[in-house]
């Protein structure tokens, strides 16, 4: 099986050469100037000569010439995935984005080789317009909110000044290594070098998504380093924009960098505000979808998108605002949609962003063949040099700074994977492309392929080994008990009202405000009516908070002590756990899974809450038993042996779902509650969409010990 | 708030507690005048404080003050448990004995909010009462029941069907108390 991964590989390659065999020999100039159209070649008319008789056969590619070739190349980026999937030992070592890189030097060389001529690049607005914008929805879309805003404050640290840190050190530093040797790097100017220091010093998202996701560390660390790549955006663009500006004027004023510092605020948040309102102006769509529900995911599609184009439009940051929007608009669209189109909605992001990263690793690669490099050894080991020294020691000093404020301190080892996971990537690679053309034009790009490369490869293949070695924390894997989620609850409530008690206003009470704010206005307004009379589970655990703040308090109950001293099934753990989870108050539940690229695992709170997924088959049928509990990584002790759970599911592309399937089921558990009218497809994927529809039939159980969990599956 | 003469914090009362809670001389001034903006009366016990927080551990943590009428020193007792475990306070002075703020500490104070009746047990009917008070209205009885039988079960080696203090040690043993139940009190 292995061994036969390369073949689709190899077959969409032939294509390839094929292909550049055929085709005329136009091809646009890469020496002048970014080039223009990414996937183009030059329309010269192919032979198509006038039929003088009717023909059986005739082939005229140059009409589908665009379009085909746009999917082929989606269609080798996505076979070169399905291949590095296939392959035995590969993804363990190498991460994907190194192996889609060589697919696409590999291509990137065959068609130079067969064309003798540079290949298709990555035009910089095909980048910016239309590869990026999926890749940063879907990580807004999925973003872990909580542990997100509790981290604000450091992420916005390390992203700003970390940034601008970052720019000034390595351009500062590039320039006097030119001016250490003027005879070839003489005409590089300190504006030159500030320019290549601003669009090498960024941290790219993408990067660092597809490498961090395979590397499980614990969530904090992973949100430190994947925030501050999305929010570095702002000052990225605000400084190159600025520099690049300042390299057009004749001179440059100190009024003109006090300008310049102004604008990244403005830049930022102008972003955020063009996300908030796109992603108001989303959710109050979604509300009014109920008769139209096929159409409702294009609505989030199209509002996010609109919001980065008008973001960029406006010179604002593209990234940010995209990100708010979706933050913004999710829970809202999530409570207003069906659940087949919440299910829409995060599969075609998911696709999207795949393919989108796909592409750009790919042709990152394919770009690298190129005639218009120069070399110049000490520029290049320099920048290299000069990169990770700048960002170690930013990592280092603003941490110590930080950690003086924060709750949790960044441990030296988290800041060592913050420094060392700082890759470079596409953005940087487009940026450098868009610099106006001057002598060194060329000696930045190679650097910048170098750096990316380096990064990607090295920086990302011995990660994760360092990561072991050095004992980072990772994810907790194992299911928590009954008992310590109940004492973990009681502790955040505890602190919750010992924080009262002291007048502290920790994070607790401005989410408190926030959450008061967010019932009171926002979700009446941007929510449909019948959405909340029908509540969601959600709703049902607002409402118990709301009767609890006005201390209602009621007296225990007098209940017999039967002394249950059996173990209690699975089934029963499983929905007592769901019980706890719905009803009890949720406070700082830092066992989340962390943000995944591959799969959609998505918030244990609400999520599960709006989704009790219980179902039987019914008797008549193969007994077996489909439950969605929690994410698959935790991969509970108590089920392991009966139940197929599916631990690793950051390889596959499937909406989540641990489904314990037991071929024998115990005798005493045969509430027929469920009936499957369409058992058809006991796949995953199907589970999460029938659910709503059989909540409606189910019927009690007999037995006591089990109706409880019926109980709680039915409308409230 | 304002100063009230009669409840002046004086010198030495500040460094007893300080040595005995390990909060810094800034700390307690200023937890010092936030307890004299909850006292209700003058004579510096802090009456029902039941009304400010509006979480539904508030009674728990009033009950858990240990006694009916609060004085500043209990105040700040219960408080240091709080306080987050620094690692380079081991070496500074070795304390005679353990700080408020150890993790065994920290456990005890939480153990203690269940067992009201301080029999060194939680007992079934302990555990529903926290339980009924956390999860409120909506569950009936029976599944309560089950879930704090669970929870018993879970916990109990010695088979008395309560959970003693050890037992309670041993299930939380993968629960980062520490971070769970530190505040960060600004200096």
């Amino acid at each position: 099986m292995a061994a036969l991964w390369p073949f689709p590989l190899l077959i969409s390659e032939s294509l390839w050469a094929c292909l550049a065999l055929t085709l005329p020999d136009g091809y646009p100039e890469p020496h002048n100037g970014p080039p223009t159209a990414g996937f183009n070649y030059s329309h010269v008319d192919p032979s198509v000569d006038q039929p003088s008789a009717l023909r059986v056969f005739s082939l005229d590619y140059h009409h589908v010439q665009a379009p085909f070739e746009i999917v082929l190349w989606i269609m080798l980026a996505s076979l070169a995935k399905l291949g590095f999937h296939w392959s035995g030992r590969v993804p363990a070592i190498v991460p994907e984005s190194c192996v889609l890189i060589m697919v696409g030097l590999l291509v990137g060389g065959v068609i130079y080789g067969v064309r003798h001529s540079a290949p298709p690049t990555l035009s910089a607005d095909a980048f910016f317009l239309f590869l990026l914008p999926p890749i940063v929805l879907d990580a807004g879309y999925f973003l872990p909110g909580r542990l997100f805003f509790e981290n604000l404050g450091t992420i916005l640290w390390y992203a700003v000044l970390g940034t601008l840190w970052n720019v000034l050190g390595i351009g500062l530093s590039l320039y006097g290594v030119c001016l250490l040797a003027p005879s070839s790097l003489g005409d590089i100017s300190l504006l030159h070098c500030l320019l290549f220091g601003s669009l090498i010093a960024a941290v790219d998202p993408v990067a660092v998504l597809s490498v961090f996701q395979e590397m499980h560390v614990n969530e904090q660390l992973h949100i430190l380093v994947f925030g501050e790549s999305l929010l570095n955006d702002a000052v990225t663009v605000v400084l190159y924009k600025l520099f690049e500006s300042f390299l057009r004027l004749p001179s440059v004023t100190g009024l003109d960098v006090l300008v310049g510092g102004c604008r990244v605020v403005v830049v930022g948040l102008g972003g955020l505000f063009v996300g908030l309102f796109f992603g108001l102006v989303a959710a109050l769509t979604s509300r009014f979808t109920f008769r139209a529900q096929v159409i409702a995911p294009l609505f989030v599609f199209l509002y996010s998108y609109l919001s980065y184009l008008t973001s960029e439009m406006l010179h604002f940051s593209g990234i940010v605002a995209i990100v708010t929007c979706a933050v913004t608009m999710k829970q809202y669209v999530e409570a207003n949609v069906s659940e087949r189109s919440n299910t829409s909605i995060q599969y075609f992001l998911k696709m999207w962003s795949s393919v989108s990263e796909t592409l750009i690793f790919i042709f990152l690669g394919v770009s690298t063949i190129q005639d218009i490099h120069m070399w110049s050894w000490p520029f290049v080991c320099s920048t290299l040099l000069l990169c990770l020294v700048w960002r170690a020691t930013g990592v280092l000093l603003l941490t110590a700074v930080v950690n003086k404020l924060r709750r949790n301190a960044v441990t030296f080892r988290d800041q060592f994977i913050i420094a060392y996971g700082g890759l470079r990537g596409a953005i940087c690679f487009s940026l450098v492309f868009l610099i106006d053309d001057f002598p060194k034009k060329r000696l930045f790009i190679t650097t910048t392929i170098v750096v990316i490369l380096f990064t990607v490869f090295v920086q990302g293949m011995t990660i994760k080994p360092l990561v072991e070695l050095l004992g980072v924390k990772r994810k907790k894997r194992a299911l928590p008990t009954v008992s310590e989620e109940i004492h973990s609850r009681v502790l955040d409530h505890l602190l919750s009202g010992i924080e009262d008690v002291v007048g502290y206003w920790g994070q607790h009470y401005w989410k408190d405000r926030f959450e008061q704010f967010n019932k009171k206005y926002l979700r009446r307004f941007l929510i449909g009516e019948h959405h909340q009379t029908h509540s969601s589970i959600l709703r049902v655990y607002q409402e118990v908070e709301r009767r609890e703040q006005q201390g209602v308090e009621e007296t225990p109950p007098a209940v017999d002590a039967h002394s249950s001293s059996r173990p209690l099934l699975p089934e029963e753990m499983d929905s007592i756990r769901r019980i706890l989870s719905r009803n009890l108050q949720n406070f700082n539940n830092k066992q989340m899974p962390a943000y995944s690229r591959h799969t959609l695992h998505q918030d244990l709170t609400t999520d599960e809450m709006r989704k009790p997924l219980h179902r039987h088959q019914s008797l008549t049928e193969r007994c077996t038993y489909h439950t969605i509990t929690y994410c698959p990584q935790r991969v509970d002790g108590e089920f392991s042996k009966s139940c197929r759970g599916r631990a690793r599911l950051s390889r596959s592309h499937t909406v989540c779902s641990a489904s314990p399937r037991w071929s024998e089921r115990p005798d005493s558990l045969v509430p027929a509650a469920l009936n499957h009218t369409q058992p058809s497809d006991p796949g995953p994927a199907e589970e999460e969409q029938d659910s709503p529809q059989r909540r409606t039939q189910i019927e009690r159980a007999t037995k006591k010990q089990l109706s409880f969990i019926l109980e709680n599956e039915k409308p409230l | 708030m304002g100063s009230r003469a009669s409840t002046l914090l004086r010198e030495e009362e500040i460094e007893e507690i300080k040595k005995e809670t390990g909060f810094s001389h800034s700390q307690i001034t200023r937890l010092y005048s936030r307890f004299t903006s909850l006292d209700k009366g003058e004579n510096g016990f802090l009456g029902r404080i039941i009304k400010i927080p509006e979480s539904p551990m508030c009674r728990r943590v009033v009950v858990s003050f240990r006694e009916d009428q609060v004085n500043f020193k209990g105040f700040m007792r219960t408080l240091a448990h709080f306080r987050p475990i620094e690692d380079n306070e081991k070496n500074k002075n070795p304390p005679t004995s353990e700080p408020l703020n150890s993790r065994t500490n920290k456990l005890l104070f939480a153990f203690r909010l269940y067992d009201l009746d301080r029999d060194d047990k939680i007992s079934r009917d302990e555990l529903l009462q926290v339980l009924r008070m956390m999860v409120g209205v909506n569950i009936s009885d029976d599944q309560l029941g089950s879930i704090a039988d669970r929870t018993i079960q879970e916990a109990d080696t010695n088979g008395d069907n309560c959970i003693s203090f050890q037992e309670f040690i041993k299930v939380l043993e993968k629960v980062d108390v520490e971070q769970k139940m530190s505040i960060r009190f600004l200096h």
